[in-house]
């Protein structure tokens, strides 16, 4: 990991130079201005979903872009021939996806406890976009690994949140029976939701286990796809 | 430097091999050109050379290594210039440089390379304002900031002028002057035939010749002279053998006794050399 600190470093600069980091900060606002329109009392259940879909689709959404704008400058043939690993490419890219997904939540957190009424467990706040941020980073990487061009790449990201995220949706509106609720225990998405649960206290120990338990398994099973992946994404996009 | 013996690759959605057991050694110290018409296996036997692509039968030994033993370590000795431009546009010459120099445990004065390069002014500019000539100079200054031994070059002079073509000649070849090792790709003959000590033409993913430009030259071409001079009011041309030139009378009585106005011998153009080795014809 020796080139980890210089790769992560070169991640957060260029969120600043692409203006990745004040996109973020819009976005951050988007969500104060949609909380400080809400009128009620406690807000957390609000906050814990906005947390849920920033994290989720952000994670995938930026670490695809990254990567594509990456490969269409053509400077990811320049990094996979510098004397660095897959595992701190993969890592540092990771790293500044999740800082990124902090920033944006932690000026929302911080909004929330000067002018509204919340409730949460901040460490397990932490903890939960820390584990989602990190298993939908590495589904980012999947994406990106099999898309030749921009419109693949935003369709791919479209059925994602499709398939995994309707469902969570549909639920919230109590309009899925019994099996199909007990089916949703198998989407990431479910364990991240439930996740979310447990940082303002709605979720049930167990549940709240086996998500954690879920996810980073999840994450250990992504995370080993994307190293095998690696080298022969690497050596497509390197036409020397 | 490279030996390569037997190397047969295949791409994992290709039927057929795309390498058919190359066989050339690199000498260190040399410049060895890859050259051949597209498709026929070049960059693939360069994404193997440096690395990219790993899971090739055969042999390859780097300074008496198999290469696959090498890990990213490997990366800090070579240099790879590709053809493209592969910077990030939104960040200055300099901020690219800076980041990419971080990687590396030795690095070279890009100051001075971007000095040399006629990119010094320009360093604060972002890439992306860059002309296309700029992104060449700068991929060869990315190429070097590590002071590689061992060069990969695609393409080095691409679209760039005269001037500017002619320094990165001059680089190259003082590069080589200090002891490094160079695989150059290149459809420019000219360039071929100025820098490269021995040249590979490949065919169909196979070497079918390698030897120094010279004796490329000799074996393809004619051991003949053309003589063009002036004969009363029209000019004539006559060709002679090179074999004993000194004692052939007629051609001693013709240099004494007529104008010359042209001689040449007749060794063979590079670029009729990659037709005739590499059997590129005519599209229909």
């Amino acid at each position: 990991m020796y080139n980890f600190r210089t790769l992560l470093a070169g991640e957060l600069q260029r969120m600043l130079k692409y203006h990745i980091l004040t996109a973020s900060v819009l976005v951050a606002f988007f969500w104060i201005g949609a909380l400080h329109l809400l009128e009620t009392g406690d807000i957390s259940y609000f906050f814990s979903l906005i947390v849920f879909f920033d994290v989720v689709s952000m994670s995938i959404v930026m670490v695809g872009v990254t990567i594509f704008f990456e490969k269409q400058e053509g400077v990811l043939q320049s990094i996979f021939v510098s004397p660095i690993s897959k595992d701190e490419f993969i890592f540092a890219k990771t790293t500044g996806n999740l800082l990124q997904n902090l920033i944006t939540i932690l000026i929302v957190y911080f909004y929330t406890l000067l002018f509204q009424n919340i409730n949460i467990n901040l460490a397990g706040l932490l903890g939960a976009i820390l584990l989602i941020g990190l298993f939908h980073s590495l589904v980012g990487f999947l994406i990106i690994y099999y898309c030749r061009d921009f419109t693949e790449l935003l369709v791919n990201m479209a059925a994602y949140f499709l398939i995994f995220t309707i469902p969570i949706i549909l639920e919230f509106m109590g309009v899925l029976g019994t099996l199909a609720t007990n089916l949703l225990y198998l989407l990431p998405t479910k364990a991240s939701a439930v996740l979310m649960e447990g940082v303002i206290g709605q979720a049930q120990t167990r549940e709240l286990m086996l998500s954690v338990f879920y996810l980073i398994i999840g994450s250990l099973i992504l995370g080993y796809f994307v190293r095998r992946k690696f080298k022969i994404f690497a050596a497509r996009e390197s036409g020397v | 430097m490279f030996t390569i013996k037997n190397l047969t690759y295949r791409y994992p959605t290709n039927k057929t091999d795309t390498l058919n057991g190359l066989n050339f050694k690199i000498q260190p110290g040399e410049i060895l050109g890859l050259l051949g018409p597209s498709g026929v296996g070049k960059s693939t036997t360069q994404n193997i050379l440096i690395k990219l692509l790993d899971d090739y039968r055969g042999e390859i030994t780097y300074r008496d290594r198999p290469l696959n033993d090498y890990g990213s370590e490997y990366y800090q000795e070579i240099g790879v210039g590709f053809e493209r431009p592969v910077h990030f546009g939104k960040l200055t010459a300099d901020e690219n440089l800076k980041f990419f120099k971080k990687l590396y445990t030795t690095t070279a004065d890009t100051d001075q390379l971007l000095k040399r390069l006629g990119l010094y002014q320009d360093r604060h500019k972002k890439v992306g304002e860059y002309s296309r000539g700029m992104k060449v100079r700068l991929n060869f200054v990315r190429a070097l900031l590590n002071k590689p031994e061992m060069l990969f070059l695609d393409e080095p002079t691409a679209g760039l002028d005269p001037k500017n073509s002619r320094i990165i000649k001059d680089m190259i070849q003082e590069f080589k002057d200090r002891g490094g090792t160079i695989l150059l790709t290149t459809h420019l003959m000219n360039d071929v035939e100025e820098l490269c000590d021995r040249v590979a033409f490949m065919v169909e993913g196979r070497i079918v010749e390698i030897n120094t430009p010279k004796n490329l030259k000799l074996a393809h071409g004619q051991r003949k002279l053309q003589v063009e001079y002036s004969n009363q009011d029209s000019t004539s041309l006559k060709e002679f053998g090179l074999e004993n030139l000194g004692q052939n009378q007629e051609f001693l009585e013709l240099i004494n006794n007529k104008k010359i106005i042209t001689m040449h011998t007749q060794e063979m153009t590079m670029d009729n050399i990659f037709i005739e080795v590499t059997g590129v014809k005519d599209h229909v």
